[in-house]
């Protein structure tokens, strides 16, 4: 138990205490160091140091005992994250295998997870699209979820403030359901994407091809090297760590920033149990955690409490800080915490071929990507018997003609061939799903982890209006390639559970009204303000762009209203 | 040399050690996680990979121990149900080569060795188990006959290893771990073979 030693408590008491180190909590610890608070970062996981700690980073494909495939036992033992595209040889270690932190899928949920110091902010695909005007509406005017506390506006210059520090490159287009943003040089489209986005703009109208925006260093700023990060180097491993800090992450960027103010403490292996809720002073005064090492239970206190433990962990801890005050999970007073969940749907792709455009081929590798549909679907009005819509991935590439036909001297000269082959082309559907009661997370306080703490038990499946957005994405996008010419055009969908496509949100959402939401407008618990949510359990919808670059901004925003209440003793 | 590159070298020493002494035909002679190994089936392996990618002016399978590769990967990154069908298709192989020629594969001359190849190229191709060289997780492999497995699985390793080897990645082809580049406007002036 807590030990009581007053001298001790005094060392246990920070000023601000950040729950997780992924993408919003680096952020959260960053900011708030910078306006000169002492913060304490939990982490559940062990550390990773920048560089230090990415063992596959400069390893080449052959290096690997396997050349990159896991061994069997291991994939066997892991059949969820092992569903993951980047869960192989060289990235591993920094995703949560299976049966180490257990769940239950009272419906199938792929959860994939990274506990380490950076979390999943190492792993993610770096995709970074500002949300528009169209998502911040959305629930108002499709009379869906609740309404969002703020507009587009109110985020605008928080994106603003997160993009000139993580670095971001894109174009800028001028669309409106896609604003533009605070850019470094895009990465190029190739022959056949600027053939296609061409096509597109002069054949259809309010539909747009961009160059994918990404959180990469294309052209690095005086403040990017000031965090001691360089130029992308065009590796595209990017999922073992970058001794470049060429992507951001938390370990290359937000973290070793706070640290350098000297107001960062981190503590890895601390489980978060709880959030201590004082009663007398009717808000939040600590947060509780099991070391992992010693199993030993302790305490931490202070004055601001953010909680960025990624959407469904932070869930969790919520639902299982319970008070006198707060039986069912702090700051619960609607009953709405960890109901509506949503996520995003990947589940369609579409490929085809593509002739002509013989006199170009590309070199080397696009950390983007490549190109980015913005979604066209339902955005100035409702024109589908669908809600919502979709982006679309697409991208085209040109490889050498390898025929794996054949064995012997022409078969073995031919898989070093230089002669291309013909262009292909691809597309995968990235929608918005509806945040519904029915979709939820709840305790199972019957089983336990390791730590003591319940497992969440997972709720959350596809409906009717997924179904429908799928197959338009089908028709919409056959109808675009056949009218661009590409041929021999194959959609494929597929049955992958909700999780797998990693952007799993809500549970937490903010609102206007403290009966039907759980956060205001500054993403502060409407029940108790100095606990604040700024991770992907924050969001109200879902919207159809990556969700990450808008927790940063969430997250930045929410800190600068913290310390300003803070200061004026609301807080 | 600094000390991952050491501790790696002395892996692959004692992973290899495990497979070196092939003594006498029939006893097993290569003792894997999952299966014993016999001298002959070791030998069928490592003329199937050179088969299939020949020494000629630069290394073959057997130079870059590709065969080594295709039981490595056998044992540790292969189904159970697999490794078994594997070892049956094996069997089959044999017995095919037997009635095609009344000997065993060893013992084929190149051209003999090429026909009995052949007779599985009109089927589907080969990919290697769990991964194909595109990096590409496959959900649901192909179910064929376990003779056709264990061919396209050998082929498919073979292939896989070779793509991947040192060897390959330097002198065929040149991958760049750093820095890497990105020209999206590349022109191809002559689309021949290099």
């Amino acid at each position: 138990m807590a030990n009581l030693n007053i001298d001790s408590a005094k060392e246990r008491t920070f000023d601000a205490i950040v729950i997780g180190s992924g993408i919003s909590g680096g952020w959260a610890a960053k900011e708030l160091t910078d306006k000169g608070l002492k913060v304490l970062m939990l982490e559940r996981g062990r550390d990773v140091k920048h560089i230090k700690d990415y063992p596959t980073t400069n390893m080449y494909p052959w290096e690997f005992k396997h050349r990159g495939v896991l061994p069997m036992a291991v994939q066997e033992a892991n059949p969820i994250v092992n569903r993951c595209y980047a869960f192989g040889e060289s990235a591993a270690h920094f995703f949560v295998k299976d049966n180490e932190h257990p769940y239950v899928q009272t419906k199938p949920f792929d959860w994939i997870r990274g506990y380490q110091v950076g979390g999943k902010s190492l792993l993610w695909a770096r995709q970074t699209q500002r949300w528009s005007e169209f998502d911040f509406e959305g629930p108002a005017r499709d009379g869906f979820a609740v309404d969002w506390p703020i507009r587009y506006q109110d985020i605008a210059p928080w994106y603003s403030h997160v993009e000139k520090f993580a670095g971001i490159s894109g174009n800028k287009d001028g669309i409106a359901e896609l604003p533009d943003g605070e850019f470094l040089p895009a990465f190029p489209l190739n022959a056949v994407e600027e053939y296609f986005r061409k096509h597109v703009k002069v054949n259809y109208q309010n539909r747009h091809v961009i160059s994918a925006r990404c959180a990469h260093l294309s052209k690095p700023n005086q403040i990017h090297l000031d965090q001691g990060r360089a130029q992308c180097q065009e590796r595209t491993i990017c999922e073992r760590g970058c001794p470049f800090g060429g992507y951001f992450s938390s370990n290359a960027s937000t973290i070793p920033w706070a640290l350098k103010s000297g107001n960062l403490t981190i503590r890895p292996f601390s489980v978060v149990e709880s959030i201590i809720y004082d009663e007398k002073k009717g808000k939040a005064s600590g947060v509780r955690i099991v070391d992992t090492n010693t199993k030993k239970t302790e305490e931490f206190y202070s004055r601001i409490i953010f909680v960025n433990a990624a959407a469904l962990n932070t869930n969790l801890i919520l639902l299982n800080s319970k008070s006198h005050r707060f039986p069912n999970g702090l700051g619960n007073d609607s009953g709405v915490l960890g109901k509506f969940v949503a996520f995003h749907n990947y589940s369609a792709h579409i490929g085809a071929e593509v002739e002509g455009f013989e006199e170009w081929a590309t070199d080397g590798r696009n950390p983007a990507g490549g190109g980015y549909i913005p979604r066209f679907r339902n955005v100035y009005k409702q024109e589908t018997d669908f809600l919502r819509g979709y982006a679309c991935g697409f991208s085209a590439y040109r490889g050498f003609k390898h025929s794996y036909d054949g064995f012997g001297e022409d078969f073995k000269a031919g898989l070093a061939s230089k002669e291309y082959g013909p262009w292909r082309v691809g597309s995968h559907m990235m929608g918005e799903t509806i945040p519904k009661e029915t979709n939820f997370v709840k305790l199972d306080d019957s089983k336990k982890d390791a730590w003591g703490v319940p497992l969440l038990d997972i709720s959350v499946d596809y409906d009717d209006n997924d179904e429908k957005m799928k197959k338009d994405y089908i028709e919409q996008l056959t109808e675009m390639f056949t009218s661009a010419g590409f041929k021999n055009i194959q959609p494929s969908t597929n049955h992958q559970a909700p999780g797998l496509d990693i952007h799993e949100m809500g549970g937490v959402r903010m609102g206007k009204d403290p009966k039907t939401s759980m956060l205001n407008k500054w993403n502060q618990l409407h029940a108790c303000t100095n606990v604040f949510v700024t991770d992907g359990a924050s969001m109200t919808s879902t919207s159809c762009q990556n969700p990450s670059l808008t927790y940063m901004a969430l997250t930045a925003r929410a800190v600068d209203h913290a310390v300003s209440e803070s200061k004026k003793g609301n807080v | 040399m600094d000390r991952r590159t050491a501790i790696r070298n002395l892996a692959l020493v004692l992973s290899s050690a495990a497979i070196l002494p092939a003594c006498t035909k029939d006893n097993p002679t290569a003792h894997f996680k999952h299966f014993d190994v016999t001298g002959d089936q070791e030998a069928l392996i490592a003329d199937l990979a050179e088969t299939i990618i020949p020494k000629t002016t630069t290394p073959g399978a057997k130079d870059l121990n590709l065969d080594k590769f295709v039981w490595l990967m056998l044992d540790d990154c292969t189904k159970k149900e697999d490794q078994q069908a594997f070892f049956k298709g094996m069997d089959k192989f044999n017995d095919l080569t037997k009635k095609m020629y009344s000997k065993s594969f060893a013992d084929c001359s190149k051209t003999e060795k090429a026909a009995i190849l052949a007779t599985f190229e009109k089927k589907p191709g080969a990919k290697p188990t769990g991964r194909n060289p595109s990096g590409k997780k496959d959900d649901k492999p192909e179910k064929k006959d376990e003779l056709q497995a264990f061919y396209g699985t050998v082929k498919g390793l073979t292939v896989f290893g070779y793509t991947q080897s040192q060897y390959f990645m330097t002198k065929e082809i040149v991958y760049e771990l750093v820095p890497g580049r990105y020209n999206a406007h590349f022109p191809v002036k002559n689309n021949m073979k290099a």
